[in-house]
């Protein structure tokens, strides 16, 4: 069971008093209110709200997928495939790690990456998806402010990178494109491609310490 | 603290946390996480890019009844099925990362240790793939393995004990990945035997006399 409390923040209440929130290590956005709410108390009205607010965003991720194999008429599918996981699994959804969003956009890949390995595999493979993503007992995760300070920069990051920068990451996290399958379709240099990626990364400061990074180009 | 200090390249990580990366490589991307810190770290913020690419598209009305269908599917769930894998095989490791416990305890076949030469064992692992063999490597202390060229892509996570090569020493969590073309000749320690996973793409080319005796490892049998 989790033992979080949760308080919202009103939006209009003052920037110092949200600062002093965050610094008591409680994460505040409403939709990681609801996630704890339905894991404590399997409360369905949160889910609805849940629902309302995610299965139309769900959907369109969904839709966006390019990968081989994937129609459009499996949206929906995924849309329920994942907010039937989100019931299931939200005891796990730790808020102390990340946000609801992020967690309900983990679920959606994981349950992208399932239904077309089902779609294409009839071999045996004896792991869930999950077992990939499985974490050790011991994690000690970093200061809620310290992740909201990276939540934001990658936020405002995102929003004013170079238009060549965010084509890639779309395709990469939106289409289902490997850097390869990128580099073959827009007829760009692998290295490119990475290096592309690369910078954008730099700049929502994700890579911890580039230097030690040494790939090939 | 994580003493890792090989990690997979940074686009590796971001196919990982885009959900595009192949099975056998997650594999092992996978297995490296269990160990490191840093790139747990990463991998977190890399899941931060996707929520955010994901919760800024034009979203798309669904259906009317899709809230019903879904409340009816879970009132249908049964209760909860945490069945865990029993350790079955002496070869699985509490301190290994879980899916690779499941993958010795779940494969088809039980694996099992094949002698290659005199300081190497290997045990093939079932992965529902055949783009890549996966196995686990045994070096025996003080091992000396045949100088080896890489005809195939190939990533390695040392899973216990330590190597080396020409370039480097690779304890616990390390990960490799060697290009094809590359050509290394790993050490096993010499204060006890090494375990590493590792995920092979193409068959490799022989580049020392006694190359014959590693010709098992290195076809790829499709399972
Ligand atoms: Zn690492």
């Amino acid at each position: 069971m989790l033992g979080f409390t949760i308080k919202l923040v009103d939006e209009n209440e003052e920037p110092s008093k949200k600062t002093v929130l965050l610094s008591t290590e409680k994460r505040s956005d409403q939709w990681s209110m609801l996630l704890v709410s339905v894991a404590e108390t399997r409360d369905r009205r949160a889910f609805s709200q849940l629902f309302t607010h995610f299965a139309p965003l769900l959907k369109s991720f969904a839709q966006a997928s390019r990968h081989e194999g994937w129609f459009p008429g499996l949206s929906e599918d995924l849309v329920q495939e994942v907010m039937i996981k989100v019931w299931q699994k939200s005891a796990s959804y730790n808020p102390e790690k990340a946000s609801a969003t992020t967690w309900i956009y983990t679920v959606a890949r994981n349950c992208r990456i399932d239904m077309l390995r089902r779609k294409s595999n009839t071999q045996h493979l004896p792991l869930e998806n999950e077992d990939f993503w499985h974490e050790a007992d011991e994690e000690t995760p970093v200061s809620l402010m310290r992740q909201k300070r990276s939540e934001d920069k990658v936020q405002s990051c995102l929003a004013r990178l170079p238009k060549e920068q965010d084509e890639i990451l779309r395709k990469v996290y939106l289409e289902g494109k490997s850097h390869a399958e990128a580099s073959n379709e827009l007829g760009l240099p692998l290295g490119t491609v990475k290096s592309r990626v690369r910078l954008a990364l730099q700049k929502m400061q994700i890579l911890v310490a580039p230097e030690f990074r040494d790939e090939i180009l | 603290m994580s003493t890792v200090n090989h990690h997979p390249e940074s686009s590796m990580l971001v196919d990982f946390s885009a959900g595009n990366l192949a099975t056998a490589p997650s594999i092992c991307v996978s297995a490296h996480l269990h160990f490191c810190n840093q790139c747990r770290n990463e991998l977190l913020r890399l899941d931060q890019v996707g929520s955010n690419l994901m919760s800024e598209v034009e979203p798309t009305e669904v259906g009317e009844h899709l809230f019903d269908s879904v409340m009816s599917q879970i009132d249908q769930l049964p209760e909860s099925d945490t069945a865990e894998v029993s350790s079955t095989s002496d070869m699985a490791d509490s301190r290994y990362p879980l899916l690779v416990n499941k993958l010795i305890n779940g494969s088809e076949s039980v694996p099992k240790w094949r002698r290659l030469s005199r300081w190497l064992d290997v045990a093939q692992v079932t992965t529902g793939q055949n783009e890549y063999e996966v196995a686990l490597h045994k070096i025996c202390a003080g091992g000396k393995t045949p100088r080896h060229n890489h005809g195939g892509q190939e990533f390695t996570v040392v899973l216990k004990g330590s190597f080396s090569d020409e370039q480097a020493v690779y304890k616990e969590g390390d990960f490799l990945s060697c290009q094809p073309g590359d050509v290394h000749q790993p050490l096993g320690a010499q204060n006890g035997e090494c375990i590493c996973l590792s995920a092979l793409a193409a068959p490799i080319e022989l580049s020392s006399p006694f190359g014959f005796l590693m010709k098992p490892w290195l076809r790829i049998n499709p399972m």
